[in-house]
């Protein structure tokens, strides 16, 4: 199957420097599932973590049910829950942490990751540095695959005995060394995706340095693309490391070596019976090699992000990017901050406390360049004319959410605060903020952004409104409280609160949280039919909606295979927006001096335009 | 009925009253910890009012209007440094602000001199605590003696262990005294928590950690279990009594009264000193208790 995939690549490539494209007829298999082509490999990664979008906020609804209603039959679903983890559809502690495991590992490797890097990066790359595929198409047919792989890897673990992993998407040994034959799949899965982040994320590197159009310097480009770039480069040298230290947990898992098993354990699990360990081996080394990649990777799930909301934000201000070049230092600042502060994530992990002291500063420090992209952000909008469409909406609320997962990172940042507050729910109102309000936020932008280019259909807006509106305000209401549940103690990852006679006056808000999850969830909804009705029915998309700038819009809507009808040639930066010398409130990157498109005046552009 | 549902003002300004949800707190740092925390808070709400107060001006005041065209400016340097400053020196400042807290708390060679020194275990799903006992020193550790019925794997041949007094799930200690837990896991990683002392920290197999805290008021409180271990996780309660120092002292011989009194059952040959050595442990245990007085008012007066 790879032979003649490669075969019509090259072909490709000797046409593109002729500017045009005549290509075999692509059979469906090529086409469609074995494709090289970008847009269609963004396609991929888009609609499969859509799905899985689904998978996890359903664990994650499940959880919550537990949460609120201890002891409760789960409505509905309950009775077809298997009678072992869930008897008479009640959730039993086995399953809870299986579910809070899975729910996290599928929403960061399988949801946010994917989007951030496989949708936008083949999205985006390609269209937006103007050139006609990514440079390594086969790479890129790899890298989907397996990660589809490695999904179902992942839940597949749901179906065998003992049930799925369940050491926390952290997967911490020991406990995830003793774990059955759902752990292994956990670790087998993980090792998957992140070899798929890997050929991702050098294909995307090699692709920006080498293919971007005659006129296009490096900073020519559009900040998605920055973002999307400095995101690989932490992707090529972070991954392998969380490759090497699951590896090494496979092996202590499987074949009882003891990477990380101190001596003489007196296990109880029925998978450690008559496992022998040598010993010798130190459990805080694995937090060491796993922080190592996964602080990056929370950076690598929202600096594309960020990139994308600055491109969104400046196109509906019909302003200039606010500081550029500082954007791009804050970026590059928290790429390399983020390699040296891993350790905040294990103040209380038992390591020297000395190496506390260091992590907290440094820590502290990547708060400023984040902080530094908000204060741009601002300057953005700052004298704008701003448009209110779905994924301007969507990018202010990126903002307004990142500002609270910032702020509750100071105080965790702080290591005598986070003695009290690690653990606690406090560090789960801190993720979701950052990676719902903040990344799935920053996703959505994206989409509502880029469909028509990517479907060549509109998205409705008024539905995205609506979409917009419920999702900020269930967000806010299912996790604000969560704070209080950490400031009250509250642990994460437990599965019946009442236990602890401190945390029973909290049962109210537990209740009110799921409520409003339950809400949240469902309001997910809207997308999913958003796009459905739009993909059949929606009106077509014109070459430009938005009257934007950066070359994508150049393309027809959606773009032929190759993308450009012509070799592109860039002229200027990609943030010209109203200029006082000119009558139209941008001028796009492709336009020769003094030249006019004519095509431009569209059916939306009517309505974005200020003439 | 419907009107006494909605809040009033006072109660919603109480909403941002964060602080008003930690559980009670009973050790001698926790108020700095909290306090810390309340410091860190009201920062945080001002920057959150200001940038929102900007972001929700600029979003109406620059929505867009006919003929109005946005301002073509790309930015300016001066500014970029200004607010690259600022925060700069407010962050590092609640870095350089923490440390002080966090070497006092965590820092090994800070830890203060002992006055109940025990081990804790961390086991699926419970906790186990081990005193010395009357004669104030723990019995020699074998790990290989490791079993879920001698967690701390105390070596029997060791004379030292024999009056060594190992407690399930529910501790007592005195107030007003530097307690300091030697912790440990004999299975998975777990983590100490007691909420109503602000201290947490994780029980790693195969290492000994040291944690200290100094409780200031009689009663029952709950530890709980905070790193992820098991479907047990959950369970993993356990309980700690804090006594006055008189109390704890009775409950101190009345425990090695029992411990030595079964020995004594099992290994009638012993009876003698093991009777002459439950008069001394008392004995010693009150001088320790003196010594420590001092060791305490020393401290404070530092
Ligand atoms: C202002 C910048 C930030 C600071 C100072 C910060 C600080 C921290 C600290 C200290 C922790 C560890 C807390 C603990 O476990 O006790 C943490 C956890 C975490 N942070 Fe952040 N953070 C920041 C931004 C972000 C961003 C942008 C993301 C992701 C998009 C993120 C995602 C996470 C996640 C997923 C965890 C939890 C990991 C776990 O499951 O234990 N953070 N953060
Ligand atoms: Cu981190
Ligand atoms: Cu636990």
């Amino acid at each position: 199957m790879s032979s003649p995939v490669l075969v019509s690549d090259t072909h490709h490539d000797v046409h593109t420097d002729h500017g045009h494209h005549e290509h075999h007829k692509q059979s469906f298999i090529t086409k469609y599932i074995f494709s090289t082509d970008h847009k269609m490999v963004a396609k991929q990664f888009m609609l499969s973590a859509l799905f899985f979008l689904l998978i996890g906020g359903a664990l994650a609804l499940l959880l919550r049910w537990q949460l609120a209603y201890p002891g409760e039959a789960v409505p509905l679903i309950g009775q077809f829950l298997p009678e072992l983890i869930a008897s008479d559809g009640v959730i039993q502690p086995g399953l809870f942490i299986q579910l809070t495991t899975m729910h996290a590992s599928v929403m960061i490797f399988f949801v946010i990751i994917p989007l951030a890097v496989g949708l936008f990066g083949n999205l985006c790359i390609p269209l937006m540095i103007g050139t006609d595929d990514m440079a390594l198409p086969f790479i890129n047919l790899l890298s989907f695959w397996l990660y589809f792989l490695a999904g179902i890897v992942a839940a597949a673990g749901f179906f065998v005995q003992g049930g799925a992993g369940a050491s926390g998407w952290t997967g911490y040994p020991p406990l995830s060394a003793i774990g059955g034959l759902g752990q292994t799949l956990w670790i087998v899965a993980v090792f998957l995706v992140g070899f798929s982040s890997i050929l991702g994320g050098m294909n995307y590197v090699t692709t920006v340095l080498n293919k971007r159009a005659p006129g296009m310097k490096m900073f020519d480009m559009p900040l998605s693309v920055w973002a999307i770039f400095i995101t690989s480069v932490l992707m090529v040298l972070g991954t392998p490391v969380l490759a090497s230290a699951v590896s090494m947990l496979f092996f202590d898992n499987v074949l009882h070596t003891s990477f990380f098993m101190p001596d003489n354990l007196t296990v109880a699990s029925p998978y450690a019976n008559g496992m022998k360990h040598s010993g010798g081996g130190q459990p805080i080394l694995f937090q060491h090699l796993f922080w190592f990649y996964s602080h990056p990777a929370v950076y690598i799930m929202i600096l594309p992000l960020m990139g994308v909301v600055s491109d969104v934000l400046s196109t509906f201000s019909r302003k200039p990017i606010y500081g550029y070049k500082a954007m791009i230092f804050a970026i590059m600042a928290i790429a390399f901050l983020g390699f040296i502060v891993w350790g905040h994530h294990m103040f209380q992990s038992g390591m020297n406390p000395l190496l506390g002291t260091t992590f907290m500063l440094s820590t502290i420090v990547i708060a400023v360049p984040s902080a530094i992209k908000v204060f741009n952000w601002l300057g953005t909008i700052w004298r704008g004319s701003i448009r209110y469409t779905t994924a301007n909406m969507m990018a202010l609320g990126f903002i307004a959410t990142f500002i609270i997962g910032g702020l509750s990172g100071v105080f965790m940042a702080s290591a005598p605060v986070d003695i009290y507050i690690h653990d606690t729910y406090f560090i789960v109102a801190h993720i979701h903020y950052v990676l719902f309000g903040g990344s799935l936020f920053g996703i959505y932008a994206g989409i509502y952004y880029w469909f028509p280019k990517l479907f060549g259909k509109m998205l409705n807006e008024i539905w995205g409104r609506r979409h917009f509106f419920w999702t900020f305000i269930f967000f806010n209401l299912t996790f604000f409280p969560m704070h209080i549940l950490g400031v009250g103690g509250h642990m994460r990852r437990i599965h019946d609160p009442n236990v602890y006679d401190f945390l029973k006056p909290f049962q109210p808000w537990n209740e009110f949280i799921t409520i409003m999850a339950i809400i949240l969830g469902f309001s997910q909804l809207i997308l999913f039919g958003n796009i459905i009705y739009t993909w059949i029915w929606g009106p077509k998309a014109p070459k430009n909606p938005w009257n934007a700038n950066t070359l994508e819009w150049h393309a027809p809507s959606p773009p032929p295979h190759g993308n450009f009808l012509a070799p592109v040639r860039v002229y200027r930066s990609p943030y010209e927006f109203s200029h006082p010398d000119r009558a139209d409130d941008f001028h796009p990157q492709w336009l020769a001096p003094g030249e006019v498109e004519i095509e431009e005046t569209t059916t939306v552009s009517e309505t974005q335009n200020t003439h | 009925m419907i009107l006494a549902a909605i809040p009033s003002f006072t109660e919603l300004l109480g909403m941002f009253d964060m602080l008003k949800w930690f559980p009670e707190n009973v050790s001698t740092f926790g108020h700095e910890l909290d306090n810390l925390f309340a410091f860190i808070y009201y920062i945080s709400l001002g920057i959150f009012f200001l940038t929102y107060g900007v972001l929700i001006a600029f979003m109406i005041k620059y929505r867009r209007k006919d003929n109005v065209k946005a301002y073509y400016y790309h930015g300016n340097n001066l500014v970029e440094f200004t607010w690259t400053l600022l925060p700069t020196i407010l962050f590092a400042g609640i870095g350089l602000y923490s440390d002080g807290m966090w070497e006092k708390t965590k820092y090994e060679k800070k830890v203060p001199v002992p006055d109940v020194e025990v081990q804790v275990m961390g086991y699926q799903y419970g906790w186990t605590c081990r005193y010395p006992g009357p004669d104030g020193t723990f019995g020699r550790q074998d790990r290989n003696q490791m079993t879920t019925s001698n967690r701390f794997g105390i070596d029997s041949a060791d004379a030292a262990g024999k009056d060594d007094i190992v407690k399930d799930g529910s501790f007592t200690f005195p107030i007003n005294r530097n307690i300091v837990v030697g912790l440990s896991a004999s299975d998975v990683l777990h983590s100490f928590f007691l909420p109503n002392f602000r201290v947490k920290q994780d029980a790693v197999p195969g290492q000994w950690i040291k944690v200290w805290f100094n409780g200031t008021k009689v009663g029952k409180y709950e530890l709980a279990c905070a790193e992820l271990c098991g479907s047990g996780h959950y369970n993993m309660r356990g309980e700690v009594t804090m006594l006055s120092q008189a109390d704890f002292d009775k409950w101190l011989s009345d425990e090695s009264a029992k411990k030595l009194g079964v020995s004594f059952a099992v290994s009638p040959v012993k009876s003698d000193s093991s009777a002459t050595k439950k008069n001394d442990s008392t004995a010693t245990v009150v001088a320790v208790a003196t010594t420590d007085t001092s060791k305490t008012t020393n401290k404070k007066s530092k």
